[in-house]
């Protein structure tokens, strides 16, 4: 146990910035005020684990508060890792009534029932946002506390943001939120990225959209000095409609920060010139990514600059409007998507 | 072969072998129409460069050395080292020495703070035999240099700090041949290890063998040389996926990878290989065409744009990898496969011979 325990303190230290322990180790209020002051944060953060530790046995504290520890960081930074979005489907009729003490206790109820060796821990965060920290076992073995699966549900909201999630126990969750939300089933949203805030208002849609107009609004800054003002007013008027339909198809002002695009394309390679692959029967399998520090910008800049043609086809326009960076394509249209 | 006849247009005779004086020398790119190859236009020089080459053979090495595993084990920066002057393969013992010597001295001059040279060195050269395709080709020189900690026992293993080696494979044998006689050709340098140490070792290379080294990119049509060439191996040794990456001019910089099903990319690749002249079946021997590589690239980049319309030729074409190796436009490396490994290293040393400033 005092092995997990170090574990468990060392992979917490070693992730977070100096300056980050003290306020978190403050917000955490296990130790006392003597306690933390006591600290010293200029030494090796091997050593500073060592003190850490003795002063967890000092106080008596164990491995649940030590969870708590971790969670109170990931909370207050989860950019560090990839979130999955799912959704729920078919409210129940109670679904709008379920309220905190009440979602606890039943999460904690089912997904007990459905594997004996787990620990969860949940935390209501100042936004309204559940968050659930799951450590898994199997049959045999007490849970896992060095590879947790995060989980945040907004109540009253069909969204779960998951990190960290194995095929394994996808379906446990599943159930257990199914039930403790009083919803039917939950599905892949086939959504995921790092900023946490940016696949959650991806989802909900909380971002500057633009929507068509026939008459343009003027959405960019105007050039001042015309030199020719005949050759200006017509790159302008290009520039501005190629930037209407930049954002119509992306959204205007800052954009979600999703890293990553992914498109399994399972389509037949036509191409005019090359009569044998247009003719084969099979589809041209292949994967394709999009990766920048924020891709819904980057596309909408190569629209604007016309590296991406205009109107810009739904395969790129459909991540902010269907809220998704991961799509298999068919030719018999979007394929089927995976239900849980 | 008509291309390379006027490499004997100056007598090898009348070039006077001065220790300083290169100006000499043949210059292998003043025979060739660079711009044909780098800018992928047909120049209007007659002696285009490579537009065909050989298709990859399963090596001629029967039995891969251990030498020759060495150099599969790690990424590569790529280099060009112009001919060295008074290289002697007969002497890499005393090379050894003298390397070590000279980086300790440098080292205590401060010169190479930070590069880890606290404990002793040991530095080896050796030679690695089968990579020379002709008579002039000269032998492959492999170079590692190991640690040895201060209080350690004899038989401990030691920790190596930095490998490279110096390679020609397949060079231009006309103008391996137009050389001087005191001067080794080996233009591809490829270093692993700390860029301090890589200065190093290229600042012994310069003083020793009066020689000078330069950054070797990769550009976007050697890069489709590559992939092309890689994935018409699929059939006898498969390629697992082939793997493009392009970076987009966008803002902020967008990268797309396109990752392709072998099968399907063989099979885009056959298609277009097939039409006649090659005679039936029997296309073992065949060369590969660049308007072949160029309609190999057209066609997994219109197949994206149908999709996406997403012009990939605003961008640049920055990687390619299968399992037989990757490649990257800043001059990374990796061989993972032994069996084509001539065929990449051939590419590779026609690059560096271009490269060359002389």
């Amino acid at each position: 146990m005092d092995d997990l325990k170090r574990r468990l303190l060392q992979r917490i230290i070693r992730t977070m910035p100096t300056q980050m322990l003290k306020t978190t180790l403050s917000k955490w209020a296990r130790l006392n005020i003597e306690q933390q002051e006591s600290l010293d944060f200029t030494q090796p953060k091997f050593l500073l684990t060592d003190q850490l530790l003795a002063l967890c046995g000092e106080s008596g504290l164990g491995v649940k508060h030590i969870t708590e520890l971790e969670m109170i960081y990931i909370i207050d930074n989860p950019n560090q890792r990839l979130w999955h979005a799912y959704q729920l489907l078919e409210a129940g009729d109670d679904a709008h009534s379920v309220e905190v003490t009440n979602f606890k206790e039943q999460f904690k109820v089912h997904l007990t029932e459905l594997i004996r060796h787990v620990s969860i821990k949940i935390k209501k965060h100042t936004d309204e946002a559940v968050w659930i920290r799951i450590a898994w076992g199997d049959r045999s073995s007490r849970p896992n506390h060095l590879k947790p699966t995060y989980v945040v549900h907004h109540l009253q909201t069909p969204y779960v943001f998951v990190t960290n999630l194995t095929s394994k126990t996808m379906p446990l969750l599943s159930q257990a939120l199914v039930m403790a939300t009083r919803y039917s089933s939950m599905k892949d949203a086939n959504l995921s990225g790092r900023n946490l805030s940016a696949v959650r208002d991806l989802l909900m849609k909380q971002f500057q959209q633009v929507f068509p107009s026939k008459h343009l609004q003027p959405l960019g800054k105007k050039n001042q000095i015309n030199s020719n003002p005949q050759i200006e007013r017509e790159q302008d008027e290009q520039s501005e409609t190629r930037l209407q339909i930049a954002c119509e198809a992306f959204g205007g002002g800052t954009l979600p920060e999703l890293q990553k695009a992914i498109y399994t394309l399972e389509t037949k390679l036509k191409d005019n010139t090359n009569k044998i692959m247009t003719e084969r029967e099979q589809p041209f399998r292949c994967v394709v990514t999009f990766k920048s520090t924020n891709i819904l910008e980057s596309l909408r800049h190569s629209a604007m600059t016309g590296i991406a043609s205009t109107p810009v086809t739904p395969m790129l326009s459909s991540i902010s409007q269907k809220g998704r960076n991961h799509f298999l394509i068919t030719d018999k249209g979007p394929g089927p998507q995976r239900k849980l | 072969m008509d291309r390379h006849t006027s490499v004997a247009r100056t007598p090898v005779s009348s070039v006077v072998v001065q220790r300083r004086s290169k100006s000499h020398r043949l210059s292998y790119r003043s025979n060739v129409g660079t711009m044909s190859h780098l800018g992928y236009t047909p120049g209007f020089s007659k002696r285009r460069l490579t537009t065909s080459r050989l298709a990859p053979k399963h090596s001629r090495i029967t039995e891969v050395n251990p030498e020759q595993l060495a150099l599969l084990v790690r990424e590569w920066q790529l280099s060009y080292v112009t001919p060295l002057y008074r290289f002697r393969h007969g002497q890499l013992k005393s090379y050894s020495r003298q390397l070590a010597a000279f980086m300790v001295s440098e080292q205590q001059q401060g010169v190479a703070a930070e590069v880890g040279l606290e404990s002793a060195l040991k530095v080896s050269f050796t030679l690695v035999a089968g990579m020379a395709q002709t008579e002039e080709e000269a032998n492959t020189v492999f170079i590692q240099i190991h640690s040895k900690p201060p209080f350690s026992a004899p038989d401990d293993p030691q920790k190596l700090l930095w490998s490279g080696w110096l390679t020609s494979v397949g060079g231009n044998p006309d103008y391996l041949r137009s050389l001087p006689e005191d001067f080794v050709c080996l233009p591809l340098f490829c270093s692993g290890g700390t860029e301090g140490l890589t200065a190093l070792v290229k600042a012994w290379f310069q003083q020793t063998f009066d020689c000078c080294f330069g950054p070797l990119e990769i550009n976007s049509v050697n890069l489709q040389w590559l992939a092309a060439l890689w994935t018409d191996c699929h059939a006898r040794s498969s390629i697992k996926q082939l793997k493009l990456v392009w970076s987009l001019p966008a803002e902020p910089p967008l990268e797309v990878t396109y990752t392709v099903h072998p099968q399907d990319a063989w099979e885009l690749w056959r298609s277009i290989r097939q039409p006649g002249e090659r005679g039936g079946e029997e296309e073992e021997d065949g060369s590969v065409g660049l308007e072949e590589v160029a309609c190999f690239i057209k066609g997994l980049k219109s197949h994206f744009y149908r999709h996406f319309r997403v012009e990939l030729s605003a961008g640049r074409l920055t990687q390619v990898s299968t399992a037989l190796g990757s490649a990257k436009h800043g001059g990374r490396l990796k061989i993972s496969n032994s069996s084509y490994m001539i065929t990449t290293l051939t590419l590779l040393t026609e690059c560096a011979l271009l490269k060359m400033p002389i």
